[in-house]
């Protein structure tokens, strides 16, 4: 019997004859309804914002008029959105990466049984719990050309007045440091649960059969893992392409426009020189960027599902 | 054998090396922000590792002492924007795990019509860059009477929680194989048995990792704490900054704050360490 | 899976129409002119410090020392009046974003709240703040004791804006009442000086050697000077404005078209980046005023060009490794070679300013002409450090001047320059984002580009802004 005509009996249960009533279909809604009415709300609001990117909105004058796509043709002919969508992407990609990359680094090491795994693992989280204002505030201090203490030891082995975030050359690494050291441990620790929670099997199987580590990572581990990496990835690359509160920190934006990504763009536009609108339209255009890249990951994600299922 | 022995040796020898790298990366910073708390304001800019030691910013930061140069007028209630701050983020993930973990059961276990397009409607809340709807929702708020209220900043907190704690939960449950689930059932348990004394403990360390980092979140959250908030329901990341003061950058009295402010998640990350851990022992019965 | 589809995007589309509509019944008209409000400062009769005895009112206050004072003697006004006063606090960093939110709101809710004159000319236009002459004048809810002529005209006129963009500050409508301000000044390491016995520079281009000079002298690793760099307009505001003002330079024509890319104004940017480039600090370009002042507290920067008070707050006791030692000094700005007459400076004025939607007009403004009052103004200078003060009567006071003679030049410095001191900047709405751009501009020269092609480029830039906003006349 097949169980498809009734979409609340999960897949792959066994087929047993069952009385199929009213409230059975309604379930998952019913489930998931709490947690969809609590969110909700934020619809208006955002509703509300994109209607006034198609104004010119301006905390500076009383009146306002709906002035449709203005606001985006001119964002889009300004070189300072140009400019920031090389900075927002550029930012995203290089911070996502090495904390992709670190993150399960870190994961696998820890999960090892030798005493120092053990013992470290309780602090993995810890740059995670500095609120992202305050850790880059710190690292500024650390990293001050003149009085900071990374510097002094840069002195030591020769590297004399690294400029870190003074200079055009040296902002950008600067900042993805600052982000890599807040949310690496996001994704370890992330990783290192889901490492934990593998089933044992296969891998009994594979040591059965021999064969090296590196094997036994790439055919068993990696794919089981490739959802708990997804999960991840998006979350990582949504933040750091939204991310405002690091670099507004250091640099403000600066030097020159060289760290001028969306947010700040944003930010400036709308809270700083009151042209709410055309700071919405930023935001908008930034949602959008945000949205698509996120529909084609969770595709991804949906087969990196499949597949780890069907090993 | 005598080889494999040695390349295990070998092997942990790297692995620690490259562990305690990585931790000297991750640990220095903070171990810096405890220097710089401990320091004297004269200090903080001229000396490194070797200093006179006070406690006048923690004396400061909790309870007010006046500060050089200024008259001690304002006096930065820490303390009561830690308490705002654990109500607001301990309510605002206890209601994300409530609602949210059965939820992600929902579009773990469920095919239903929609439960895709739901599923990502979850995430793209995340997406809204708060700088997006702070003006309409602060003006909303004002309507609604949300404004500096609890209420208010655990209703925004969910759009920061909810999301993280689905989509992790959710991997977790689709990790489960619903062959369990039913053997399970079929062994005369009810649903509600089934879910709280076999599911949720094989999902644990999902649980475990998801509320900490929701936590972690709203605990650390700035732009809505700011500008939903008012003087009554002062966070503490907002607290911290403002030791920033206009005369004089207080970076000692504010790494002090950050310090105190970091505690509670210190506590909750040790707490659920052993759930993180349990996960392992289960592996065993998968498969 | 169509049905829900076409359901959710109907719905989405109702919602929108619904925001839509809320928004574009926003109207708000000049407050001066609203007649349907009760009329402001209507009230008759005599002066009575409790004529709005049982009210209540809300204030929004920067973190600042300012601010302190007036909250630490919130009991005597209430005692005073009857009436209850409830205020916010917020670091600088983000005091401006609240002011915003809560200001465009149009909700009543904040009935005084502290701003700057910069912020006049974005508040000012769209209604949001209240015009004061009406209460000023009003006898009967003045205290005779006030004295509006005690105010340095110059720093009561900088709050005086006729809401026309391009016409400079001191005529129409009195937006705010000062609270205190700074000047932007010359602030050097008296003790170096008198060790490797050096002149106290007068030029710009003597600045320029003196700050190279003492640039790493000795071997110590000091920067010659300190001045803020940051991508913010208060980079622009201080110590740049100033000289850029000294020199003759001009921001805009009457036309409001950026004129900093005169010959005076490339002069003056280049010798200023040079200076920056051979002897500023190192991280220049995230100098914000904090770094600024505590760089030069710290003993990290032999000069400061920035507020009077920046290095006033380093010498107070505990404020810096410098504090109390006597070892700085306060001078006049720089002016150009050959320059004669009076030496002027930028300033910052922490004022108070009313809500014109506040339904408690009476009882804010006594707060606020208490706050402002001779005596919270002299005691607070006395007690707590607040200057500069904005009365003339604060600073004929003895005592004050015994206290400031503690401070080298400070005393001499504000009576040579006070008289040249007002905004010189061109009041017009888009203020922030053409000085912003200014400094993202100096940040670019300092980082090696041309000069002269930069003011170009930069002249470009702000013009198409000002063309856009329908700001060139």
């Amino acid at each position: 019997m097949s169980n498809h005509a009734d979409p609340t009996i999960p897949l792959n249960m066994p087929a047993t004859p069952r009385k199929v009533n009213r409230w059975r279909k309604w379930r998952p809604y019913l489930i998931i309804a709490p947690a969809f009415l609590l969110t909700i709300g934020i619809m208006y609001p955002f509703l509300t914002a994109v209607w006034y990117s198609f104004t010119n909105y301006s905390l500076t004058r009383p009146t306002f008029e709906f002035i449709a796509f203005k606001n985006y043709r001119i964002i889009l002919q300004d070189p300072s959105f140009w400019n920031a969508v090389s900075v927002t992407v550029r930012y995203a990609l290089g911070a996502v990466a090495v904390e992709m990359l670190l993150g399960l680094g870190i994961a696998l090491l820890l999960n090892q049984e030798h005493w120092l795994a053990k013992a470290l693992r309780y602090v993995l989280i810890f740059p995670l719990m500095i609120s992202p204002v305050i850790g880059t505030l710190i690292w500024k201090l650390m990293m001050s050309p003149s009085v900071g203490i990374l510097n002094y030891y840069l002195s030591k082995i020769g590297i004399k007045d690294f400029p870190w975030a003074a200079s055009q050359k040296t902002a950008m690494m600067s900042v993805v440091l600052v982000d890599v050291w807040i949310f690496t441990p996001f994704v370890g620790l992330l990783l290192l649960a889901g490492l934990r929670s593998l089933p044992r099997a296969p891998y009994e199987a594979a040591t059965l059969d021999g064969g090296s580590a590196w094997f036994t990572f790439k055919t068993l581990t990696l794919p089981m893992l490739m959802p708990y990496m997804m999960v991840c990835l998006m979350f990582r690359l949504i933040d750091s392409l939204k991310m405002f509160d690091i670099i507004y920190a250091m640099t403000g934006g600066g030097p020159g426009d060289s760290l001028m990504n969306f947010s700040l763009q944003a930010y400036f536009n709308g809270f700083l020189y009151l042209n709410l609108a055309y700071g919405l339209a930023y935001m908008i255009i930034l949602w959008l960027i945000v949205y698509i890249i996120s529909q084609v990951l969770s595709a991804y994600w949906g087969k990196a599902q499949k597949r780890a299922v069907g090993q | 054998m005598a080889s494999n022995a040695v390349r295990r040796r070998l092997q942990t020898g790297i692995s620690s090396i490259l562990i305690l790298a990585y931790f000297v990366f991750s640990l220095f910073p903070i171990l810096w922000m405890i220097v710089v708390s401990l320091k004297r304001q004269s200090e903080i800019f001229t000396t490194r590792f070797i200093f006179s030691p006070t406690l006048d910013n923690y004396m400061t930061v909790l309870f007010g002492q006046n500060v050089a140069g200024g008259t001690g007028a304002i006096r930065t209630d820490f303390g009561g924007s830690f308490i705002n701050s654990l109500i607001i983020s301990v309510t605002a993930v206890l209601i994300s795990l409530v609602v949210g973990v059965p939820a992600a059961y929902a579009l773990a276990r469920f095919d239903f019509k929609g439960k895709n397009d739901l599923a990502f409607t979850f995430l793209s809340l995340r997406f809204a860059p708060e700088l997006l709807v702070i003006i309409p929702l602060f003006i909303i708020y004002h309507k609604l009477g949300l404004y500096n209220t609890y209420t208010g900043l655990i209703w925004v907190y969910q759009l920061i929680c909810m999301p993280l704690i689905i989509w992790v939960v959710r991997g977790y449950f689709e990790d489960i194989p619903p062959e369990l689930e039913y053997a399970a059932q079929v062994d005369g348990y009810s649903w509600w048995h089934v879910f709280f004394k076999v599911l949720l403990p094989l999902v644990s360390p999902g649980i475990a990792a998801a509320s900490l980092l929701a936590f972690i979140f709203a605990w650390n959250n700035f732009v809505f704490a700011m500008l939903l908030g008012g003087a009554q329901t002062n966070t503490v990341t907002v607290s911290a900054l403002s030791f920033l003061a206009a005369e004089q950058a207080r970076y000692g009295e504010m790494a002090a704050a950050s310090v105190i402010a970091a505690l509670p998640e210190v506590l909750l990350a040790l707490g659920i360490q052993k759930y993180l851990i349990r996960g392992l022992s289960f592996g065993a019965v998968k498969g | 899976m169509k049905g829900r589809r076409i359901i959710g995007l109907g719905l989405a589309l109702i919602m929108l129409v619904l925001a839509g509509c809320s928004g574009s019944t926003v109207t708000k008209t000049d407050p001066a002119k609203d007649t349907k409000q009760a009329p402001a400062a209507a009230a008759t009769g005599e002066f009575d410090w409790k004529r709005e005895s049982g009210k209540s009112i809300h204030v929004l206050l920067n973190k600042h020392p300012y601010a302190e004072w007036v909250i630490k003697n919130l009991p005597q006004f209430e005692s005073m009046t009857g009436i209850k006063v409830t205020y916010e606090v917020i670091p600088e960093q983000n005091y401006f974003d609240k002011v915003t939110v809560s200001l465009s709101s149009g909700s009543g809710t904040v009935d005084a709240f502290m701003t700057g004159a910069y912020q006049v000319w974005q508040y000012a236009p769209p209604g949001y703040m209240q015009p004061l002459e009406d209460f000023i004048n009003n006898k009967s809810l003045t205290s005779p004791d006030w004295d509006f002529n005690d105010f340095y005209p110059n720093i009561m006129g900088a709050l005086r804006w006729s809401l026309k963009a391009g016409e400079a500050v001191g005529t129409g409508h009195q937006w705010a009442i000062p609270m205190a301000f700074e000047t932007n000044v010359l602030m050097y390491r008296k003790d170096l000086f008198e060790k490797h016995n050096i002149k106290v520079p007068k030029t710009m281009p003597e600045l320029y050697e003196t700050a190279k000079k003492l640039n790493n002298i000795d071997g110590s690793g000091i920067a010659g000077i300190a001045v803020r760099g940051s991508r913010n307009w208060g980079t622009i505001h201080p110590g740049y404005m100033t000289t850029f003002a000294n020199y003759g330079a001009k921001d805009f024509n009457d036309k409001l078209e950026f004129t900093g890319g005169s010959d005076k104004g490339v002069a003056m940017t280049d010798l200023w980046a040079k200076m920056i480039k051979e002897a500023g600090p190192k991280a220049w370009s995230q100098y914000t005023w904090y770094e600024a002042g505590s760089d030069f507290g710290a003993g990290k920067a032999a000069m400061l060009l920035d507020a009077d008070i920046l290095g006033y707050f380093q010498d107070v006791e505990g404020g810096s490794p410098l504090a109390g030692q006597n070892k700085i000094a306060w001078a006049p700005p720089p002016v150009p070679e050959g320059h004669s007459g009076q030496v002027g400076a930028n300033l910052w004025i922490w004022s108070l300013a009313m809500n014109s939607k506040s339904t408690k007009k009476d009882a804010t403004w006594l707060f606020m002409q208490w706050a402002t009052s001779k005596e919270i103004d002299l005691q607070g200078a006395l007690q707590a450090g607040t200057v500069d003060p904005a009365r003339k009567s604060v600073w004929e006071n003895a005592d004050f001047k015994k206290k400031l003679a503690t401070k080298p030049g400070y005393y001499e410095t504000f009576q040579t320059i006070i008289n040249g001191v007002t905004i010189h900047f061109t009041p017009q709405p888009k203020f922030f984002e053409t000085t912003t751009e200014w400094a993202a501009t100096l940040q670019d020269i300092v980082g090696g580009k041309d000069t002269k092609q930069a003011m170009a480029d930069l002249t470009k830039k702000i013009n198409s802004m000002m063309d856009q906003a329908g700001l060139k006349k």
